[in-house]
């Protein structure tokens, strides 16, 4: 099975620092799905934004012009988020985000290769979504995913860490998506398409599930799924 | 100020045309003023639904390009004076037009209707972003089908993305005495997956194709079978939700369950 070592790029992350919150935004992913994934987090967070932050967007050698930072600022105003300052290496980015209004920060390099690697290597805060995952929505995150809600047949959960769905998982789960076989996934109702776990994929036995909540986790290179009473997350070698 | 309306499925033929027609028209009955916007450019059926083909002369696309006004282009119902249809360009395809003159179009009509209903084509590509432009609102058609329900899910989740919250569900040609045998998806099982309010319920009825063969809605029956009852009160569970600002209350259960139980009992 193929490691996922692209998705990750192709995510807007959020990200709390002492400047305030940070958005980045991946070089490569077309604008519309950008706003989409923005809304997503957004939405699927909303008790979680405490309003008043203000944000700073990183747009790194992204062309993004006046109209488009408008776009993201009254986006975030929806949760009561400022857009104050923009980080860039981009000219035209610079000069728009002026013309916008907002302060800039041109700063080259900052944020940029030894920094960045490490940030993905290291785990990222846990996602917390407070959503439905529909079907063809694919949430990808370097860490752990809890999911206040149900994945639906269709959907798409991918993370470094492990996949807490405290609702029904019926869609496809991929936990320690970047090799990391302590990983665990976690649902109240375990009914998934597929599962996966680092490396090992396993379809779910035929039948429906016990009404409890069960863990799927890697024993002997095989996943396995146990109820989640009888299943202790410290005694699986985990590393915290 | 109207309210603008899309009518949505994701999967081709689950209803969406029979229920804008119907709805429309039942809305119409209640003494609203209504416009129905068809957004299925090339494929275009609503007319046909309606009975009002032979009566188009012009079309979304001559009052874009300025060679009428909206008013000219509307086709008023022979029955219903409150119902109007402006009609899609059968000649073109979906690209002829983009999101911002969808919603130009449904903002001017929701000045002068009290609804505005904009029939979605199937799919999700630039047909539906045109479609969705416009609307405030989201009622979802589905059969109880595996695959329909799951096309539902993926619409559903595109319109929260491109901020339509307010999203209702009419699960259309359910067959009472399969669910009961098991062979069909319930109603419960469908809300199960997509979580959303539910809007109401048409039981699956030969009476529809027979009236909809004919341009003449359901609703419209003297005594309307079972069917066109469901569509008569999804029209008036969509207008009574303009009283409260914005009501997250399931529909009318006391209605919704007789309905059921009588569906029910005549097993």
């Amino acid at each position: 099975m193929q490691t996922l070592s692209g998705p990750l790029e192709q995510q807007v992350l959020f990200k709390g620092s002492p400047e305030g919150l940070r958005l980045l935004l991946p070089p490569e992913l077309g604008w519309e799905e950008i706003m989409q994934q923005i809304q997503q987090r957004l939405d699927a967070g909303e008790r979680l934004w405490q309003g008043g932050f203000t944000v700073l967007l990183e747009c790194q050698d992204r062309l993004v012009d006046a109209p488009q930072l408008e776009q993201i600022a009254q986006l975030l105003t929806t949760q009561q988020l400022t857009l104050t300052k923009v980080r860039t290496e981009r000219r035209q980015t610079a000069v728009a985000a002026a013309v916008v209004g907002l302060n800039i920060d041109q700063s080259p390099v900052r944020d940029q290769s030894p920094v960045r690697e490490q940030s993905l290597t290291t785990w990222e805060e846990p996602l917390y979504l407070q959503q439905t995952v529909r079907s063809g929505v694919k949430i990808v995150h370097p860490g752990t995913i809890v999911v206040m809600g149900d994945v639906n047949p269709g959907g798409e959960v991918y993370a470094q860490g492990d996949i807490l769905v405290w609702g029904k998982l019926r869609g496809l789960a991929h936990a320690g998506s970047a090799g990391n076989n302590q990983a665990l996934i976690c649902a109240l109702y375990l009914a998934p398409t597929q599962l996966r776990i680092a490396e090992l994929l396993a379809r779910p036995p035929e039948g429906a599930p016990p009404d409890q909540p069960e863990v799927a986790y890697i024993q002997n290179q095989v996943i396995e799924i146990a109820l989640a009473t009888e299943f202790r997350a410290v005694n699986h070698g985990r590393r915290s | 100020m109207g309210k603008v309306i899309v009518i949505t499925s994701g999967k081709g033929g689950v209803g969406k045309t029979t229920t804008t027609a119907n709805v429309g028209m039942a809305l119409a009955s209640l003494g609203k003023s209504v416009a129905l916007v068809d957004a299925d450019f090339g494929l275009r059926n609503l007319d046909l639904l309606l009975g009002l083909e032979n009566r188009i002369v012009y079309t979304i696309l001559d009052v874009l390009s300025g060679d009428c006004t909206l008013e000219k282009a509307l086709v008023r119902d022979k029955r219903q004076s409150q119902l109007a249809l402006l009609p899609a360009a059968q000649t073109r395809d979906k690209n002829s037009i983009t999101p911002d003159q969808t919603r130009t179009i449904t903002a001017q009509l929701a000045e002068s209707f009290d609804f505005v209903l904009v029939d979605c084509p199937a799919g999700i590509e630039q047909g539906f972003k045109n479609a969705i432009a416009g609307a405030e609102r989201a009622v979802i058609v589905t059969t109880p089908e595996v695959s329909a329900v799951r096309d539902a899910d993926r619409v559903i989740g595109l319109l929260e993305a491109s901020g339509i919250r307010d999203c209702a569900l009419i699960v259309n040609r359910l067959r009472p005495k399969m669910v009961k045998a098991n062979d069909m998806m319930s109603v419960e099982d469908v809300l199960e997956i997509l979580a959303i309010k539910l809007l109401g319920v048409v039981p699956e009825d030969e009476k529809v194709i027979v009236t909809t063969n004919r341009g003449e809605p359901i609703v419209l029956s003297e005594t309307p079978p079972p069917a066109g009852q469901a569509f008569l009160n999804i029209a008036r569970r969509i207008q009574g939700e303009e009283i409260p600002l914005l009501n997250l209350e399931p529909p009318a259960p006391g209605v919704l369950e007789r309905l059921i139980n009588l569906f029910r009992r005549s097993n």
